[in-house]
């Protein structure tokens, strides 16, 4: 039922939302909402013959279906709160990283977002984190900045900006020793 | 042919600095290929500005190497991690993955490498023989709605593999073509769902969701797996498939060579659906359909085999039409652009050694999977000895760095992670992520050349089946549709009468 009422929800939003853009084309008769009506009503059709299939199937695998990884079929059991919340971590760290890159900068957050990755997938050993944490740093600098110049989001926010600043000009005085 | 194929090879090794990027672009695209997170794409968004600097000759060399060996690389990381460096290598995920689970991950590499270079030879020899008359075959008869009736049976091919149903595969790619609508229509270009983020406005980049649907919410699916003591670590297997065992699978081959340059020589399709139909059509003449998925290794080969053959046919509309295949392509167009040229008919006439040393270079390159990928497999197969939680934030901060360089937009970041949030929820539910992102992929070609057929066709739906391309596409594909949805209801009456 959450599912479905999911998807419903999907089919409103985005059909509300196409009244935003219901513009005529000159040269195109179905305008530019036609297509994605098009779309959210198959859309809506398959949300309703997946549901009438779940009444009676449940979420069990349609014979002859294949390309289903065991991983996509099993149904996990969060044995204690613990799991869930290390799980909520990994799903929740990659994207406040993301949020941040904009006024910290790449150079700055990465090896904080590195470390706590590492012990969020259940590396305790301090030495261990550390290490490939400073490794994965150099290599990710090395390789992109180095090699092959890559323009990273540097932040907007002092002192995130001057840190990403001086790591740019020590990389033009790499540079310049070739 | 042969003379200026001989031209091409003096040309492409008479030279040592473009022998050097030669050897650069097949380790480059192999590399980067291979390494989960970013792929061929990045690797060519970040040399693109420096191909000013080179012969035209070299710069499209470059990009034609590097894309004939990453499209074998991502199938590394495919077969390895589950995560396919490109669109085009999901499929061969489907059952190198599981080949990987079971300790048979030598044996999926190995194939890969192998069918990879036969596809790619075999495209580059029809390519060097008949670019031309094929291009003008495909203009005769190739129109809007073949292309569309083409991207409608790909769409139904992708439905019917991956997700739990046929309604979860259906309800997968009908995702992935409302997500390719947020941005200007193809028509009009009237900006549509970009929610009030101008940013939105170009709409969503494919590199960055197909990232954050494949890499990951794989790593996403990593972290539940380990905190909740599920986690067993994949099986390094050395064991290469023997030529009996490649032998076996001889008519799979040839089939996926047929379908790989039949789907890269249409302007706009490329390798992605040529992999999927590939897999599609070893599924549908297989007598062991339900071993598929599971681990076989005939949907490794015809995925590998279709894509590969792809690549040297997707050349043909952009080097005799100017019309590019896909997004490794379109930049190959912006290489020609620099140094004041037009890829088309054009090019033939006045710059027959730049065509000459790029067809060289491919078939060399296709030669280079083999030879390099068969030494290299053993040393790639001992990535599988990382502990996953160093290999996890490197595969994060790559595919974070692949997302970001193409427009220079933290927006794209963000996109990947969220792509990555709901690919992890929706892989729970037993939807399927490469139906999603195929979606995506065709969503806009799809509806631009709907579009374009409809015009063509004064709104006469009707016209479509008076094309016999067009009707066979359109036939095949509502088959399979009705197919997938007979067996789901069949399903449920014989489940309903139990």
């Amino acid at each position: 039922m959450i599912e479905t009422g999911v998807w419903l929800i999907i089919c409103i939003i985005f059909f509300a939302f196409s009244f935003e853009f219901n513009q005529p084309i000159e040269i195109y008769k179905f305008g530019a909402t036609g297509w994605p009506r098009v779309v959210l009503l198959l859309l809506l059709l398959a949300t309703i013959g997946n549901f009438s299939y779940m009444r009676i199937h449940g979420s069990a695998v349609q014979k002859g279906r294949v390309g289903i990884a065991d991983e996509d079929v099993s149904d996990t059991d969060y044995g204690d709160f613990g799991a869930l919340l290390k799980v909520t971590g990994v799903l929740g760290t990659p994207f406040i990283f993301a949020m941040l890159l904009k006024p910290v900068g790449f150079y700055f957050a990465t090896p904080f977002f590195i470390a706590l990755i590492i012990i969020l997938f259940g590396e305790r050993r301090v030495k261990w984190v550390l290490g490939i944490t400073a490794m994965i740093y150099a290599v990710l600098l090395g390789l992109f900045m180095v090699v092959l110049n890559a323009p990273l989001p540097q932040g907007n926010m002092s002192p995130f900006y001057d840190y990403s600043a001086l790591i740019l000009t020590l990389n033009t005085q790499l540079q310049q020793m070739w | 042919m042969w003379e200026n194929f001989a031209a091409g090879s003096l040309a492409l090794f008479s030279d040592p600095f473009t022998i050097a990027i030669f050897v650069f672009g097949v380790m480059g695209g192999m590399l980067f290929g291979a390494i989960p997170g970013v792929s061929m794409l990045t690797l060519a968004a970040i040399l693109l500005p420096f191909t000013a600097s080179l012969t035209p000759a070299q710069g499209v060399m470059l990009f034609a190497v590097i894309y004939c060996t990453g499209t074998y690389g991502g199938a590394i990381t495919a077969i390895l991690f589950n995560i396919p460096g490109a669109p085009e290598n999901a499929p061969t995920a489907f059952d190198g993955y599981p080949m990987t689970r079971q300790g048979k991950s030598g044996k999926a590499v190995g194939a890969a490498v192998l069918c990879s270079a036969i596809g790619g030879v075999a495209s580059a020899l029809v390519m060097m023989a008949a670019t031309e008359p094929l291009a003008n075959w495909a203009i005769r008869n190739i129109g809007p709605p073949e292309i569309f009736a083409l991207v409608f049976f790909g769409l139904a091919v992708a439905s019917s593999v991956g997700g739990r149903s046929i309604w979860k595969g259906w309800m997968s790619v009908l995702l992935g073509l409302i997500i390719a609508t947020i941005g200007q229509d193809p028509v009009g270009g009237i900006n549509r769902y970009n929610f009030g983020f101008t940013d939105l406005a170009a709409g969503i980049a494919f590199v960055p969701a197909i990232l954050g649907f494949f890499a990951v919410s794989e790593i996403f699916v990593q972290a539940e797996k380990k905190a909740t003591g599920k986690f067993d670590a994949p099986k390094v297997g050395m064991s290469f498939p023997s030529f009996l065992e490649i032998w076996a699978h001889r008519i799979a081959v040839v089939r996926s060579i047929l379908v790989g340059f039949f789907c890269g020589i249409l302007p706009g399709i490329g390798a992605t659906l040529a992999a999927f139909m590939g897999y599609g059509e070893a599924v549908r003449w297989s007598r062991d359909k339900e071993a598929f998925g599971k681990g076989k290794l005939e949907g490794v080969i015809s995925s590998e085999t279709a894509n590969n053959a792809a690549t040297g046919a997707a050349m043909i509309p952009l080097l005799a039409l100017g019309l590019p295949g896909g997004a490794l392509t379109a930049m190959m167009v912006a290489v020609f652009q620099m140094h004041d040229l037009e890829p088309g008919p054009l090019v033939f006439y006045n710059s027959p050694e730049l065509i000459w040393i790029v067809f060289a270079a491919m078939f060399y390159a296709n030669l280079s999977i083999l030879f390099i990928g068969l030494v290299e497999t053993k040393t790639i197969l001992y990535l599988l000895k990382i502990p996953f939680q160093f290999l996890a934030p490197m595969i994060l901060l790559l595919a974070t760095i692949g997302s970001y360089i193409g427009r220079g937009l933290v927006l794209d970041v963000i996109v990947m992670f969220g792509a990555g949030i709901i690919g992890f929820l929706l892989r729970r539910s037993g939807y399927s992520i490469p139906g999603i992102v195929l979606g995506i992929i065709l969503g806009k070609i799809g509806e631009q050349n709907f579009a374009q057929g409809m015009q063509m066709v004064h709104y006469d739906l009707l016209t479509y089946f008076s094309r016999p391309i067009c009707l066979i596409l359109i036939v095949a594909g509502a088959l399979t549709l009705l197919a997938g949805i007979y067996k789901a209801v069949g399903s449920s009456r014989s489940t309903a009468s139990q």
